[in-house]
């Protein structure tokens, strides 16, 4: 019962990466290096965001929202957005000519764009963002899966994690569209542009929103877990459209 | 292309070689994280030259199922969880006489029969219905062999609610086993072994009487003895308060008032007193055998009587006496005199009762009788009327704090010390109290407490105690404290009687998901990540894609064809 269950658990948090990588157009084109590369970024600015971490902030005995607490958090939240950017723009795949690498972008290529046979254009984003989110994935909830999952006791929280890692993916996939959209994008629509970033600062903190719904109002893990999927879908369909929306006047 | 396949070939051999490390870690299935580990105590496991008896099995991995099980179902994996206060005797016959098998039992004991609860009186009523079933219960248990564990356990909010769900569970008609999910209990421990050589110990002390100037005889000796072992169904619970805790602590506090007589060479009797408390009482007393075989002839001789004290915590209005000599004989008609008088005083009857010991009979029910088969006299002071079978009445379940009255005690214990000392100093037939209340010799209450409690928190089965017990240590350092001369006397419990270890665990209780969930979680996630993957195939490279990804085989048979 036990591995049995450890092994749908692991099934559930990771394999939507594995998937992701295979559907999409990466498998073609080796892009396993930019992937590792972007495991590598991202171990960078968790390291960073550890020691920022344990140098700012104080261990609080109750569980309660302190306000401060969470902003600061949020900050150093903003270290991970930096990294991304860092990732974006500095790792490219070899193989794409120099005016392709600027015009790399995230998920929003969901659209007939894609059938156009632009793939190259992707492949930098696409794989960059399957290492950087399964690195993210990894490092946040093997562990505890390990040790968990595999016991005798039944409990629901290791599947509720699961969901929480697609949610946790599908966010990710936005913030880097919309990074994308923000940094290498150099033509956009002037009414865009607040949205965009708007949309971007919600992704980004994300983390402490849902913190905040866990202790400020008590919320128990399933709700939460429900609204993380939630609003990573409604933060997806956003910035495909926003995508769409900006692809038109070069298309 | 060539250079590409290598390396794909290479990085996939090393991720097979991980993925065999991985398995063989992912064996060992860690087993701490229980959502309630509770403390349980075996069914005793033991042997009568040969005959096994008892619970033979230790560890236990079962599904936990409740007395409303369907008629017929196969329980011989299944844990039946037995709340003994809802139990139905006739149940249990039903089950160990017919040997039907079954996974194990776990009776669930009210909270009131805890060793640290002492005497709570509010639940009188529900103690007295319990009793006979416990009795019963016990006597059962004890002479049965049952191929599977047996354990008790003391009910909790937390056993309580996992005992209503698995009632829940099995009224609606499914057994719980591996493929319907429910509570696992699990009791990680080795197989139980033989204690090898289980020693028993007799401590004896020794109050030197006044021996007058010019008297070259050795001075008459009075014994005090009491075995304080017990035996019961659960030896980690069998504390005996009464059966023998109630001995001991009257011996303890006879010797006590008599050290204070004897410290003062004016106050001293020209009687010695042996104390003697003795081990292996249930095993017919092959304790007290040892110790009077360890005896020269001239202390054997000089013993003018012996009293045993067995179970006189608990009596209403009558005391017996137990003889093995026939009541005219002059010796036992002086003892009994001397008692009755101090009994009149004191308000009470003390009965006399005869039993003939046939040597050829191993059986030994009191231990006056292993006085009697060596020519001394002696008799029992107890509150049982009749003699006990084998193993019984030797402190049960049953048998803690507050099962002793502590009104009827002393007044025992009076009796005792009071015929004592009018015998040796020869007041016999006088009304003059020596012990009085509100003297400086009056018996201790509190001592008395005291010392009742700590033996009702002491499990005291022979075979577990080793040598150097701290228990064994505490009651010699007492008797030390009244008497001149303490010896300490270790023997091997004789060969009839083989007893095995493992009498304490820990049980885990775990809610278990069943194989059929797991089943379905895989399918749901198998046709979850299958939609995702077209879904972005279609999504990023068309749906004629995805359709050549089925079609790959016939368009290659094409090409070579």
């Amino acid at each position: 019962m036990t591995v049995f269950h450890f092994f749908n658990c692991a099934i559930l948090t990771f394999g939507p990466h594995a998937v992701y990588y295979s559907a999409t157009p990466l498998s073609e084109y080796d892009t396993l290096g930019t992937s590792v590369k972007a495991a590598l970024v991202y171990l960078g600015t968790a390291l960073v965001k550890l020691v920022c971490l344990a140098t700012f902030l104080k261990v609080s005995e109750t569980d309660n929202f302190d306000p401060y607490q969470e902003l600061l958090k949020a900050l150093i939240g903003f270290i991970d957005v930096a990294g991304l950017y860092f990732a974006l723009t500095q790792l490219t795949h070899r193989n794409i000519s120099q005016n392709h690498k600027f015009q790399a972008v995230g998920l929003g290529g969901l659209v007939k764009t894609l059938n156009l046979k632009l793939q190259s254009h992707y492949l930098t984003s696409f794989s960059m963002l399957a290492g950087w989110a399964f690195a993210d994935s990894v490092l946040h909830r093997l562990a505890p899966l390990w040790v968990g999952a595999r016991g005798l006791e039944f409990t629901w929280d290791y599947l509720l994690q699961g969901l929480e890692a697609n949610a946790n993916l599908v966010l990710s996939i936005s913030l880097a569209a919309l990074g994308s959209l923000m940094w290498l994008r150099k033509n956009k629509p002037k009414t865009l542009i607040p949205i965009i970033y708007a949309c971007a600062g919600i992704v980004a903190t994300m983390p402490s929103i849902t913190s905040y719904l866990r202790r400020g109002l008590g919320w128990q893990f399933p709700k939460v877990v429900g609204f993380e999927l939630f609003t990573s879908l409604v933060m997806a369909f956003i910035s495909w459209q926003l995508f769409s929306a900006c692809q038109r006047p070069s298309a | 292309m060539a250079h590409r396949k290598a390396r794909e070939r290479d990085m996939l051999d090393s991720v097979y070689s991980m993925l065999a490390l991985v398995f063989i870690l992912v064996a060992c299935v860690e087993l701490c994280d229980a959502a309630t580990v509770v403390d349980v105590y075996r069914l005793i496991q033991y042997d009568i030259s040969g005959v096994p008896f008892g619970s033979r099995l230790a560890s236990l991995n079962h599904h936990a199922g409740s007395l409303h099980f369907s008629p017929g179902a196969d329980l011989s994996r299944t844990v039946v969880m037995i709340p003994v206060r809802e139990l139905n005797i006739s149940f249990v016959t039903e089950y160990v006489s017919r040997k039907h098998p079954l996974g194990g039992m776990l009776f669930l004991l009210p909270e009131i029969f805890r060793l640290e609860n002492g005497g709570g009186g509010k639940d009188v009523r529900e103690k007295e219905v319990v009793k006979n079933v416990l009795l019963e219960l016990e006597k059962l248990l004890v002479h049965a062999k049952l191929p599977y564990p047996v354990y008790f356990a003391f009910e909790n909010d937390e056993i309580d609610a996992v005992l209503d769900d698995v009632k829940k569970n099995d009224a609606t008609g499914q057994p719980a086993t591996a493929t319907t999910g429910g509570y696992k209990l699990v009791i990680p421990i080795a197989e139980p072994k033989k204690v090898a050589s289980p020693t028993i110990t007799n401590i004896q002390g020794w109050l030197q009487g006044l021996k007058a100037d010019g008297d070259a005889n050795q001075l008459p000796t009075i014994a005090i003895v009491a075995s304080y072992d017990t035996f019961g169904a659960a030896p980690a619970l069998s504390v005996g308060s009464d059966s023998n805790g109630s001995g001991v602590v009257a011996l303890l506090e006879v010797a006590r008032l008599f050290s204070l007589l004897y410290s003062n060479p004016k106050t001293r009797g020209r009687y010695n007193i042996l104390f003697g408390l003795t081990s292996g009482g249930p095993y017919n007393y092959n304790g007290t055998h040892k110790w009077l075989r360890s005896f020269d002839q001239r202390l054997r001789e000089s013993i003018d009587y012996a009293i045993c004290l067995n179970s006189v915590g608990s009596w209403n209005n009558e005391l017996w006496i137990h003889v093995s000599k026939p009541p005219e004989n002059a010796y036992i008609k002086q003892i009994f005199e001397g008692f009755t008088n101090v009994a009149e005083e004191l308000g009470f009857k003390v009965g006399l009762k005869h039993k003939k010991i046939n040597i050829s009979n191993p059986r030994v029910a009191w231990e006056h009788e292993q006085f009697s088969r060596l020519r001394v006299t002696a008799a029992t002071l107890s509150e049982l009327s009749a003699a006990p079978e084998l193993l019984e009445s030797t402190g049960g379940l049953l048998d803690s704090r507050h099962f002793v009255d502590e009104t009827s005690f002393i007044r025992s214990v009076q009796l005792v010390a009071e015929s004592l000392a009018r015998h040796i100093y020869g007041y016999q037939g006088k009304n003059i109290q020596i012990f009085a209340d509100n003297s400086s010799l009056a018996v201790n209450p509190s001592y008395i407490r005291s010392w009742l409690d700590l033996l009702s928190q002491t499990p005291r089965v022979a075979p577990f105690i080793s040598k150097n017990d701290p228990f064994i240590m505490a009651l010699k350092k007492e008797l030390a404290d009244h008497t001149d001369e303490v010896i300490m006397q270790h023997e091997v419990l004789d060969g009839m009687f083989t007893f095995y270890d493992s009498t304490k665990a820990s049980l885990n209780i775990y809610q278990v998901a069943s194989v059929t969930f797991d089943l379905l979680l895989l399918l749901v996630l198998g046709s979850y990540l299958i939609v995702l993957f077209s879904f972005l195939v279609i999504t990023t490279r068309g749906l004629d894609d995805l359709i050549s990804l089925f079609r790959r085989p016939p368009s290659r048979k094409v090409k070579t064809a």
